[in-house]
């Protein structure tokens, strides 16, 4: 399992290979990629100790209710171009849908919880992607 | 005592962040967290309301562990503590 924030890319080859144990029916790989969406860049950071002990909880939470056999998850950090990856999660699991579900805990529980923020550069200068979850003690304002 | 506290995101571009303090004993969080953000009034109003509440969407962690803004005014930090203060998060 590697359960990590990096500023390198990933190599998904090797992940997909690294994570066929024995039993596995169904490996599922999800790659989140900056999207195109008139910026220059992305800028992501993230507050490391606690991100990555909060994607080591998610991963184990993942692994009992789906059965995985094995876990991989990569955030990248750092200044991102248009197409390039920014979190690579690699699940196997004995069928596809506990692939499936697996890897979609994962991501959505990410989402929720791991204190990781993105800025979106563009030729006017910057905004912050709004976080899809309110953490403190009410919703986030508009 | 010592207590460092380290802002994020946008929070960090307006204040700054790895912040070292030396708050007096029975310091609280809301205090410590005002009184260092009261140095950009941009800063500030980000973080707190015009009542000097935390903003219910602003996330507070102690040591890496989640402390409830409206428990904040309750809570007196200690030597070697690290505090963090963000927005929501959006990663993945």
């Amino acid at each position: 399992m590697v359960i990590r924030i990096q500023t390198e890319d990933v190599d998904i080859g090797a992940l997909i290979t690294g994570a066929k144990k024995h039993g596995t029916g169904a490996v599922v790989v999800f790659d989140g990629i900056v999207r195109d969406d008139d910026i220059t860049e992305m800028e992501l950071e993230a507050y490391e100790d606690v991100a990555v002990a909060e994607m080591e909880k998610i991963a184990a939470e993942a692994t009992r209710l789906h059965n995985l056999l094995h876990v991989d998850i990569i955030h990248r950090i750092g200044r991102l171009s248009v197409s390039e990856n920014i979190l690579i999660i690699v699940v196997s699991a004995g069928h596809r849908p506990e692939a499936y579900a697996g890897s979609r805990y994962i991501i959505e529980e990410i989402k929720k919880s791991v204190p990781i923020w993105k800025k979106e550069l563009t030729k006017e200068g910057g905004r912050w992607v709004p976080g899809e979850h309110g953490h403190g003690a009410g919703k986030p304002r508009t | 005592m010592s207590v460092k506290v380290r802002f994020f995101a946008r929070f960090r571009e307006l204040l700054g962040t790895d912040i070292m303090t030396e708050p007096g004993a029975g310091t609280t969080l809301t205090a410590l967290v005002s009184g260092i953000a009261q140095k950009n009034r941009e800063g500030y109003d980000a973080i707190f309301d015009e009542h000097g509440s935390f903003r219910e969407f602003v996330i507070l962690m102690r040591n890496g562990k989640r402390v409830e803004t409206t428990e904040a005014g309750k809570t007196a930090v200690a030597d070697g503590d690290e505090i963090a203060v963000f927005p929501p998060v959006a990663g993945g």
